[in-house]
């Protein structure tokens, strides 16, 4: 019962981080690898306003999120809106990108250090017993706004206007102009919510397994893992993504160490790009050009 | 005049990684981020040859080379089923896959704690254990690899390289076997990587697996990516600003750790700078329908 427990906490933070990584890849069509330092962000700015700024912890949790919004906006207005207005190739942005994330990451590590720091501020207690299987209030609290983000991203991006152009531009952003929708306000949206999304999932993290400035990075591996599994711009293959990666990790864990979790989710992906190279969806990875 | 010496040699153990992964990240345009696992595997498997088994350093090497090739083919012929970003992505997730196994396996690689008393390189009874002899000894093998690659690049496989890095479709349109070629091209890069590796256990007679993590693959890509991709007296001195950075800094008076993390941000921003700069003039990966 643990075992589901532990499988389902994984997956809902995963299917949490793969929307919002996907709203920006759909948009900007490259493998936006700062998003990892969002996530880091996400939880160092709570950290920096509630605990060293002494603001109360429901204030501090906004205030995180809009400055690692505000960090990712600015990342895209100076670097990335440039260079695509030159007309680079998506391996070099995403070449900027990591270069980007270089830079925050070792910023982060020069102002908060390298050691685990944490923003808890109540005493760990020994969580709640369900079914013979014990789970804490912010696991509970972690699985519950993440699948209620999920839905609701999903939702936004089906109904609402602006979801409708974000769409419009994930699938042809040329045509998407001509229609007067202009593409980059959307892909600045895109990273707005995006990043918000990012920023919450750290946040969550943090809570449960406390931080170090390259948290950011291993979990953001892993939803690009499962949204490569999954199938991109699939929403149902990306859920199916995201449950086979936490099943397989669990597993391993269980039965060989949680150390070889890294591995493991690489694994799954070369065997899936060896038999179903295409992902669930069976959408193809490669991209069309017009 | 040793310390010269020292970074002398560091530079150009990071000339031989650097040139090798420029064969297949400038020629083929496989931008690949486990070459420091390459790196790892050539250290590791000399490091353990030579002190389980005391095996000599002609032996160890071409063993090292071996591996790196084998592991190289199996993962390329994987890797290339897909094509620009996710093979990016898949190199990342071989890098992960290499350093938790140095990593983790502890009953074989000693895990975290590395592997210390790696003895010193012999070649038929000469012992290269001061650093002016292994100094001429890399610079030997930087040369051969420098020829060796100067002329695969100037030899009809390497043209095949570079019109597939420009075209893709086209190559193969004349009857060229693009899949192949690449393959080749890696597992050659590869081969190449694991002789630093080699070079750096004996060196520093100590190996442990933080030396090839992510970071290190990233910091190869960016010399090669400063040089421009190709040019080879370019990604020997980008090779050389890159290593001799962090000295500066500490003769800035920066304490060791902010220096190493200020080297980083350094690099990092130099390559924001360098990708803006050429923009379309890298070479970049063909989309291939």
């Amino acid at each position: 019962m643990q075992f589901i427990i532990n499988i389902f906490l994984s997956f809902s933070i995963y299917s949490l981080l793969i929307i919002s990584f996907s709203i920006i890849y759909q948009s900007v069509k490259f493998f936006h690898f700062a998003h990892a330092i969002t996530i880091t962000l996400g939880a160092y700015l709570t950290l920096l306003f509630s605990i060293q700024l002494g603001f109360s912890f429901w204030f501090a949790i906004p205030l995180a999120i809009i400055g690692a919004v505000l960090i990712s906006v600015i990342t895209e207005l100076s670097i990335y809106k440039p260079l695509r207005k030159i007309e680079t190739s998506s391996w070099n942005m995403l070449i900027a990108s990591l270069g980007l994330y270089v830079i925050l990451q070792n910023l982060v590590s020069l102002i908060w250090g390298d050691d685990t720091k944490s923003i808890r501020t109540w005493p760990v207690k020994v969580g709640n017993e369900i079914w013979g299987a014990y789970i804490t209030n912010v696991q509970i609290i972690t699985i519950v706004v993440s699948i209620v983000l999920f839905i609701a991203t999903i939702l936004f991006l089906q109904y609402t206007s602006l979801g409708k152009q974000i769409r419009a531009v994930s699938s042809n952003s040329e045509l998407s102009n001509i229609f007067g929708i202009s593409s980059d306000r959307v892909i600045l949206w895109s990273f707005i919510i995006g990043s918000a999304l990012a920023a919450i999932a750290g946040i969550l993290i943090a809570l449960d397994t406390d931080m170090t400035p390259t948290m950011g990075f291993h979990i953001f591996l892993y939803a690009v893992v499962a949204m490569i599994i999954g199938g991109v711009g699939n929403y149902s293959g990306l859920i199916g993504g995201a449950l086979l990666l936490a099943t397989a990790q669990h597993l391993s864990a269980y039965y060989i160490d949680s150390k070889w979790m890294d591995a493991t989710a690489y694994i799954i992906l070369i065997l899936f790009l060896i038999w179903k190279p295409l992902g669930f969806s069976g959408k193809r990875l490669k991209k069309i050009d017009i | 005049m040793e310390y010269i010496l020292h970074l002398i040699i560091f530079i150009l153990i990071y000339i031989l990684l650097a040139q090798s992964l420029s064969l297949a990240a400038g020629y083929s345009g496989l931008i690949s981020l486990a070459h420091a696992g390459f790196y790892g595997i050539g250290a590791y498997t000399t490091a353990l040859l030579s002190v389980n088994y005391g095996l000599p350093f002609l032996i160890t090497l071409p063993l090292a080379m071996l591996l790196c090739g084998i592991t190289a083919i199996i993962v390329s012929t994987i890797s290339l089923r897909t094509v620009d970003d996710y093979f990016i992505i898949i190199t990342l997730g071989i890098q992960v896959v290499v350093f938790s196994i140095m990593n983790n396996w502890q009953s074989l690689t000693r895990g975290p704690l590395g592997i210390p008393g790696i003895p010193a390189l012999e070649i038929f009874g000469f012992q290269f254990n001061d650093k002016v002899s292994f100094l001429f000894l890399s610079l030997f093998f930087v040369v051969i690899v420098w020829f060796l690659l100067h002329n695969i690049s100037r030899s009809p496989f390497g043209r095949v390289l570079i019109a597939l890095s420009e075209d893709e479709i086209f190559t193969q349109s004349l009857g060229k076997n693009v899949y192949k070629a690449k393959i080749i091209s890696f597992t050659i890069s590869a081969m190449f990587a694991a002789i630093p590796g080699v070079l750096y256990a004996h060196y520093i007679s100590y190996i442990d697996p933080t030396s090839f993590t992510i970071n290190e693959s990233i910091f190869i890509l960016s010399i090669v990516i400063i040089g421009g991709m190709r040019n080879m007296w370019k990604i020997a001195g980008a090779a050389a600003f890159l290593v001799l950075l962090p000295e500066a800094l500490r003769f800035l008076g920066m304490p060791n750790n902010v220096a190493a993390n200020m080297r980083q941000i350094i690099y990092g921003a130099i390559l924001i700078f360098v990708i803006f700069r050429s923009g379309e003039k890298l070479t970049p990966v063909k989309v291939s329908n």
